[in-house]
């Protein structure tokens, strides 16, 4: 029977027309050839009328059998040629540097203020801001520190002008985003003032931390810098103890250096608190810096002069406040030897943070 | 203050060494700031003598000897050759360290050892060895009168080893600006006592009917009892000035006080003792008054007095400044500096000691108003030991008789308007513990205050409280609280344990404001922008760019007229920073800044927090293929930072005004406005000739806003918007429009027309040029249009769409362009 006969060489023909086809269009070529609607193989299907009954199905079976195969075989062959033309012309060098999506960096000061406060929220304290000009009341008289004090001589300040257009200097009541400062204006030494300006407006018990900028009257070096920044904290409750400032500076400096910290408290004298501490700290980084401690902090039990002076009753409340500069723990943590490079804003500094 | 450790030893004992007592007093509240070890580099060598020598058993180059160290006998195996038995020779004995050699880590430490199988105790050294020569030839022979067994320093004629402290001493404690001061609070702490030096029994104390001889030869007048509480003088006559003995001027030379003379000198180291400065008058250069005697007068100076220092310097005084004088001039700015008329010379014969108390603000002002500091302001500013005064008058008394020869004149002229009256205190214990957090037993409370010298009234003594009389040295004890830190401070800090934290919830308006700014810094740069920190002070100068005069802030007492001012805007810091930047090669620069500015207003002194952006350079990083990789960032750039930042920090409704005229900062800009109506700041191009100051090549972009204002005006609620069920359909339209119409205006056109489902538009081109007539511009947008709840039809969009372009064509008016 010539027209079974025929189907195996036919097909072997097809295939071998199909896998010749180096390219989309020889390929599409081929298919019209054979198994498109005019095709050889499509024509010769049509034949199977012609057959016999009986014949019919063992035919039809050996057909479709061959078409599937042909179709099969095309499939193949089509995606692998789609795969090489879709393929570049020259492989791609993958060790060549990509087209960057730049983000930007927070400042190293930015990173370690955060990183300060998420420590302290972690136990409570809520953040606190005061204006940076001041008046004498708040950065010094109010917190026991009197204009002959001798304590005022290790800060020197820097004090304002008065205005050059007569236009007054100050005392608007400041409320709201716009602070206006009382008084004949000086920039804050420190941030123990925000300690009074916390509890002039709310009332007690007070759980705060103040990080910003403070200034000293300090000609720029390795070390200083006339501006720089700091963080107090104050905490007022009943029955606050000494026992709690240091469990609490400890978890802190544990957190921000480390748990391999040692924290150790050394009398010192603040005119604000009473008794006062500083607070040095040692690890395996300032071994490797050769020494065994390194002073970190300053601290204390607030002074009952403080609490008078705001009107809080000394025998109800104690507390304790707290105070650190923020680029000497930066300085530490990063291993930056010179101050200023915090106020240069190099972007090969701030990239590396 | 500088104190050694010797010096220390002789007013208590003690048994730590050097070291320890580094800590010790640190944590008694006395930083250590410096340490200085003195001599004391040939510890463990002494002078010894060879007895005999002896070749070594094992060892053709050695031999063995006998050596005499001065208290026993050694064997020593040696190499060297050049000696004999008699040389006197040193000796380091085993456990003793050689002096480090430049480059040297750790010192060479001898020990007993066999050489050869010989056993050798000690080493006999050479002038290499040694660090004193470079001859290694053999052993450094000494001379033949040396003494066996003395310290080969002392044979050198070095002095013995002391250490001397650098402390820093905090303003509240006065009485440890003296070695004594310190001693007593070594003695606290070992609670061993304090010895002080033992002096002739004070001469004409007692009361008697005739005046003794000092006050027959010199009369005190204090007219300002409020500033000169006690003045005490006393009188030695017939003194031989010359130079001070070895030890008086070894002891002020270790703690860096130069040493003038044996009556300076005695004056010095009695102010260093005993925390009492002291002053030396030549007797015979004070006028004389009738009779041949001398007033002291304690007095005001003169407005406008003038008045010769011992430093050489004229100074004019002011009424507020206390002077010692005499009947007609003044001989002293009081508790400051003596004065060059009445100094002591190599001539001087009899000596007037002046020991005195001045009030500690008046002695302050006047060193300040002056530029004038001394070692004896620096005590009296701080507050002297009203009650040392006699002691350290007779004190010096003493030194000036022992080094300097002379007789003490009998009696003493005190005249004390403010007689010391001691502070009671009252302690209740419970509140030691309420305070500290620490059980400290009641019978070590009052042990450790009586330690101090606090002297505890058994009277007053009840089981809950004791009180306590607060000796004059103590000017820092005011009230309960201070008794308590002095509990703290004498049982150790450390033994105050830590608690965990605990304890109320803080509570402030400013906690979420903090959040706020933080998340307005993490969008910008997320942006790509770095953030900077600017200096707070800046030169008026550099202010001036952003503000008029009228409206800055600055200094009273600058630093330098480069930072006088306080910035009134972020940009100026921003372009110092880009300055910086772009000098050191980094060419594309984006920053920004969230900080405070200060601004003078009619109402007063106003602080403000803003956000400033400032952008150059290179748009893109390098890279190194594709058309416009070497564009630079233009105004768009800027503008887009700015957009997206207002998206995401949640501000909407912000307009951009542009300004007609260039400004002072800006070629052109723009004033950025929220509602129309507040200013929130503006955003512009940097003038050419600004960026030329600045060293900025490439145009450079900044924009500055007022942070609070955005804080306040923020939206940053987020609720959820259904996503869209149905198609969109788009149509785009181009059209011609004057160059004056604004994106804004086709905006607020398209707004007016109120086409129906409109959804969004979108600006996709702006062109000028071919086919575009001169003063006209081409911009096509893009129309979605979408109804929430179904398809819409085309017919529907068509309609919509040809009502808003008649409505544009007719209002902007617009010509459309056909596609």
């Amino acid at each position: 029977m010539s027209l079974l006969d025929d189907i195996e060489p036919m097909k072997q023909s097809a295939l071998a027309e199909l896998k010749a086809a180096t390219d989309q269009a020889a390929l599409e070529q081929a298919k019209g050839a054979w198994i498109g609607p005019h095709g050889k193989f499509t024509a010769f299907m049509k034949q199977l009328g012609s057959l016999p009954k009986e014949d019919r199905p063992a035919a039809g079976k050996l057909i479709n059998s061959a078409k599937a195969e042909l179709e099969a075989v095309l499939a193949a062959q089509r995606d692998q040629l789609e795969l090489q033309a879709a393929l570049p012309l020259e492989p791609t060098d993958f060790t060549l540097p990509g087209r960057r999506r730049p983000v930007g960096k927070l400042h190293p000061l930015t990173q370690v203020t955060d990183e300060i406060v998420r420590a302290f929220r972690k136990i409570g304290f809520a953040v606190a801001d005061g204006p940076e000009i001041e008046d004498d009341y708040h950065c010094f008289d109010s917190l026991n520190t009197p204009a002959d004090h001798p304590a005022r001589d290790t800060q020197d300040t820097f004090y304002l002008a008065e205005a050059t257009n007569g236009g007054p200097t100050g005392n608007a009541a400041g409320a709201g985003p716009a602070r206006r400062a009382a008084g004949g204006g000086l920039l804050r030494t420190h941030t123990s003032s925000v300690q009074i300006r916390v509890m002039e407006s709310q009332p007690p018990p007070v759980r705060i931390i103040a990080p910003g900028r403070v200034y000293r009257r300090d000609n720029a070096d390795a070390t200083h810098n006339p501006t720089f920044h700091q963080i107090e904290g104050l905490y007022v409750d009943k029955n606050v103890t000494a026992s709690d400032l240091k469990g609490t500076v400890e978890f802190v400096f544990k957190e921000l250096m480390g748990s391999d910290v040692q924290v150790r408290f050394r009398p010192h004298y603040f005119s604000y608190t009473e008794p006062s501490f500083e607070i040095d700290f040692s690890s395996a980084l300032v071994k490797k810096m050769g020494k065994d401690w390194l002073e970190l902090a300053g601290c204390g039990m607030v002074h009952p002069q403080v609490f008078e002076n705001v009107g809080w009753d000394p025998e109800i409340w104690t507390g304790w406040a707290f105070g650190f500069g923020i680029e000497r723990i930066a300085m530490i943590r990063f291993g930056i030897t010179d101050i200023r490079l915090f106020y240069e804003n190099d972007l090969r500094f701030l990239n590396q943070f | 203050m500088k104190v050694t450790y010797n010096w220390l030893k002789a007013y208590v004992d003690f048994s730590w060494s050097p070291e320890e007592l580094t800590d010790r007093l640190t944590m008694l509240g006395l930083e250590v700031e410096g340490v200085q070890k003195l001599g004391g580099e040939f510890a463990g060598i002494v002078v010894a003598q060879v007895l005999s020598r002896d070749k070594h058993p094992n060892a053709d180059k050695l031999s063995v000897c006998r050596v005499n160290d001065g208290q026993t006998e050694r064997q020593i195996v040696c190499g060297a050759q050049n000696f004999q038995a008699g040389d006197k020779v040193p000796l380091i004995v085993p456990g003793a360290s050689l002096p480090l050699k430049p480059g040297e880590k750790d010192p060479f430490t001898i020990k007993i050892g066999k050489i050869r199988g010989v056993e050798s105790q000690g080493m006999m050294c050479s002038g290499r060895e040694l660090g004193l020569s470079e001859d290694h030839e053999g052993l450094l022979l000494l001379r033949a009168d040396a003494r066996v067994g003395q310290p080969f320093a002392e044979y050198l004629g070095r002095p013995a080893g002391d250490v001397v402290y650098d402390l820093e001493i905090t303003p509240n404690r006065p009485d440890l600006n003296s070695v004594i001061g310190i001693a007593r609070e070594i003695a606290a702490a070992t609670g061993h006592l304090l010895r002080l030096p033992e002096l002739p029994a004070a001469t004409g104390s007692a009361p008697a009917a005739a005046p003794s001889a000092t006050e027959s030869s010199l009369a005190v007048d204090i007219r300002e009892p409020e500033w000169c509480g006690r003045y005490v003088a006393r009188i030695v006559l017939g003194v031989q000035i010359g130079p001070s003995p070895d030890w008086l001027r070894a002891t002020l030379e270790k703690v860096g006080v130069r040493s003038i003379n044996n009556v300076v000198d005695a004056t010095n180291y009695v102010m260093l003792e005993s925390g009492q400065p002291l002053h030396a008058f030549d007797y015979h250069l004070l006028a004389k008054g009738p009779g041949g005697k001398p007033t002291v007068v304690v007095r005001r100076a003169a407005a406008g007095e003038n008045f010769a220092t011992l430093d050489g310097q004229s100074r004019t005084l002011t009424s507020e400044m206390l002077l010692i004088a005499d009947e007609t001039k003044g001989i002293a700015l009081a508790g400051v500096m003596g004065g060059q008329n009445t100094e002591i010379q190599n001539s001087t014969k009899d000596v007037l000691i002046e020991s005195a108390w001045f009030q500690p603000q008046n002695i302050r002002r006047t060193s300040k108003q002056l530029g004038l500091r001394s070692e004896s302001s620096y005590r009296f500013e701080r507050g002297a030991d009203i009650e040392m005064a006699d002691w350290a008058s007779r004190r010096c008394a003493q030194l000036i008789l022992e080094t300097a020869g002379g007789s003490l004149l009998p009696g003493v002229v005190d005249v004390c308007p403010r007689p010391f009256t001691p502070r009671s205190i009252e302690l209740r214990h419970s509140k030691v513990t309420a305070l500290l957090g620490a059980e400290v037993p009641v019978e070590r409370q009052i042990q450790i205050l009586s330690s101090l010298g606090l002297a505890e009234d058994p009277a007053n003594r009840t089981p809950q409280a004791a009180r306590f009389s607060v000796p004059s040295w103590r000017v820092d004890l005011k009230r309960e609280v201070d008794l308590i830190e002095e509990v703290a401070r004498l049982d150790g800090v450390d033994r105050i344990p830590s608690s965990t934290p605990r304890g109320a919830i803080g509570v402030n308006a400013f906690d979420g404001v903090y959040d706020q700014i933080g998340e307005a810094r993490r969008v910008l740069a997320a942006l790509g922008l770095f953030e900077a920190q600017g200096q707070t002070l800046i030169s008026e100068e550099a202010a001036r760019i952003a503000v008029d005069s009228a409206r800055l802030i600055l200094l009273a007492n600058p630093l330098s007229a480069d930072m006088n001012a306080l910035r009134p805007s972020l940009l100026p810091g921003l372009l110092d920073s880009l300055q910086h930047n772009l000098r050191r090669r980094n060419e594309a620069v984006a920053l920004f800044e969230i900080g405070r500015v200060f601004l003078q207003s009619a109402e007063g002194r106003r602080e403000e927090r803003r956000l400033a952006l400032a952008l150059t350079g290179p748009r893109h990083p390098t890279f190194w293929a594709g058309e416009n990789r070497d564009a630079k960032m233009d105004i768009y750039d800027l503008k887009g930072s700015l957009d997206e930042f207002l998206d995401q920090f949640g501000v909407r409704g912000v307009s951009y005004l542009r300004r007609p005229q260039p400004g002072n900062l800006l070629l052109e800009s723009a004033a950025i406005q929220l509602g129309g109506r507040l200013e929130l700041g503006e955003l512009g191009q940097l003038q050419p000739a600004l960026a030329r100051r600045y060293d900025l090549r490439d145009p450079v972009f900044v924009a500055e806003l007022n942070l609070d204002q955005l804080i306040a005006r923020r939206n940053a609620g987020h609720s959820f918007k259904a996503l869209p069920q149905f198609p969109g359909i788009r149509r785009d339209l181009a059209m011609l429009v004057n160059e004056e119409v604004a994106h804004a205006m086709v905006l607020q056109s398209v707004k007016q027309a109120k086409p129906a489902n409109l959804e969004a538009v979108e600006l996709f081109d702006v062109f000028r040029g071919k086919n575009v007539p001169a003063g006209q511009k081409s911009v096509a947008y893009a129309f979605t249009y979408r109804h929430a709840e179904r398809t819409l039809t085309d017919a529907e969009v068509n309609a919509a769409h040809e009502k808003l372009v008649a409505h544009l064509r007719e209002h902007l008016p617009a010509v459309i362009r056909e596609s």
